[in-house]
């Protein structure tokens, strides 16, 4: 970068550019320098982390009555928008466990406002879910894992993954002593040894995490395997079922 | 914190035992206790129950950066609001490796705050509004004790600048006034301006890279 008067002149204005307040015409120079100058890409990188960080320095701050309430019921509509009658139509193909799982939120924070979590629950109302809490049991499966690494001994990460509709996942990984960076394979196994792929995902310095929406029936599966590209199991995790019982109040 | 297998032989995952929920099965409801990560995930499956405990998580985060940006209650739920619908689009193409959902969803709410803001054509902040935010945001009381290492670094590096550095990069970083604007505020030259914010990012991005955290540029 030294010497450079290209990469002097970012220099000068770097910290402009990254806090995202450079005027028009020199933001489109700096960019431009910044295409073909990975010193300069770092450089600048480095104070647009700054600048975030600086951010989330601000102090928080309460939120107007309701404003989570409004929030909600605007993304389930929105939820319910797009696509139309389509996603709605599977909104109503899912509708008994979607009700559960709306009885199991009410239930929750009920709760949770029972037990001193005042701030957990108050006023939720999602898509017309009632807030008094039900009388009955309420459960829904989740299979969690610990990942294991290939050659045996400690965890070196979780699996959780909820079988809902949509199901989704999420894996953890941390492979000590392991400095591998690259993509990963997240498959899905069957007792029967059969396997399905999730998909590829990073990992930096053998550390990473990911969350996938996984558009199988989760139940079916009792594994999970991570393998690199050329097949190597890194790490495999049994999957167990768990339960998520609310009490009968 | 979830229970695996059997009530009697089950293990759980050691989250946090403060965050657990105990009902009078001893089961345990872990969902609010997802990590920001995972919940993220679920949140881009379109799951209504994940929406609510996502906003109930990060609502005065995001509410507190557009309140500092726009100092409109109104405006501020108005971009507090629209982070949360953004990030519900989007969720899908969030990436862990560029930061955590917290700095991708205050980063969010910032960038609609500022954009507010400039949209309204008035000025970006009352000058004498600066001064009560560079305290806060410098300020090392008890409850920022438990701080990441990082911020708490961060806020020592802020709170050694001299004052018209630090009000210069306010200005620029958090209320997004350019160079021009933050010289017609303070009545500086623009040159002076411009020295004022790259010399301020430069103490902190030495202190936050230096050793020992120290700030030795001068």
């Amino acid at each position: 970068m030294s010497g450079d008067p290209h990469c002097e002149k970012l220099r000068e204005a770097g910290a402009e550019l990254a806090l995202g307040v450079l005027p028009g015409r020199e933001r489109a120079e700096a960019v431009a320098h910044l295409d073909g100058c990975a010193d300069c890409r770092e450089y600048v990188r480095q104070l647009t982390g700054i600048g975030d960080r600086l951010i989330g320095l601000l102090p928080e701050s309460e939120p107007p009555p309701g404003f989570e309430t409004r929030v909600a019921r605007s993304l389930g509509e929105q939820a319910a928008g797009p696509e139309g009658a389509g996603r709605r139509a599977s909104q109503h193909l899912r509708g008994r466990a979607r009700r559960a799982r709306l009885r199991l939120a009410a239930a929750c924070a009920a709760l949770a406002v029972a037990v001193g979590f005042a701030g957990w629950g108050i006023g939720t109302v999602v898509e017309g879910a009632t807030a008094s809490p039900p009388a009955a049991v309420e459960s829904e499966p989740v299979l969690v894992g610990d990942m294991i690494p290939a050659g045996g001994g400690q965890p070196v990460g979780e699996v959780y993954a909820h079988p809902g509709s949509p199901a989704w996942m999420f894996v953890s990984v941390a492979l000590p002593g392991t400095p591998y960076n690259g993509r990963i394979t997240c498959l899905l196994e069957r007792a029967d040894g059969r396997t399905t792929r999730v998909g590829d995902f990073p990992v930096r310095d053998g550390r990473g995490n990911w969350g996938v929406a996984v558009p199988v029936d989760l139940t079916g599966y009792s594994g999970t395997r991570l393998t690199t590209a050329d097949g190597t199991v890194l790490a495999t995790a049994r999957l167990q079922q768990g339960r998520v019982v609310t009490p009968e109040t | 914190m979830i229970f695996r297998g059997e009530r009697s032989g089950g293990r759980a995952i050691p989250w946090r035992p403060s965050n657990v929920y105990r009902g009078v099965t001893g089961f345990r409801f872990p969902v609010g206790r997802l990590p920001d990560e995972a919940l993220l995930s679920g949140l881009a499956t379109g799951d209504p129950e994940l929406a609510v405990i996502f906003v109930r998580r990060f609502q005065h985060r995001v509410f507190g950066v557009a309140m500092a940006v726009t100092g409109d209650q109104q405006l501020a739920e108005d971009i507090a609001q629209q982070t949360f619908e953004r990030a519900w689009r989007h969720a899908q193409i969030y990436d862990s490796r560029r930061g955590s959902v917290t700095t991708w969803l205050t980063t969010i709410a910032h960038n609609l705050a500022v954009d507010a803001v400039r949209a309204r054509r008035t000025e970006p902040m009352a000058p004498e509004d600066l001064d009560p935010l560079l305290d806060a945001v410098t300020e090392t009381p008890e409850r920022w004790a438990l701080a990441d290492e990082a911020s708490t670094q961060l806020r020592a590096a802020l709170g050694r600048l001299p004052r018209e550095q630090a009000r210069a990069l306010l200005m620029a970083g958090i209320h997004g006034m350019t160079a021009q604007q933050v010289a017609d505020v303070e009545g500086i030259p623009l040159g002076t301006a411009k020295t004022r914010i790259r010399t301020a990012m430069a103490r902190l991005r030495t202190a936050l890279t230096a050793p020992e955290g120290g700030d030795h540029v001068r």
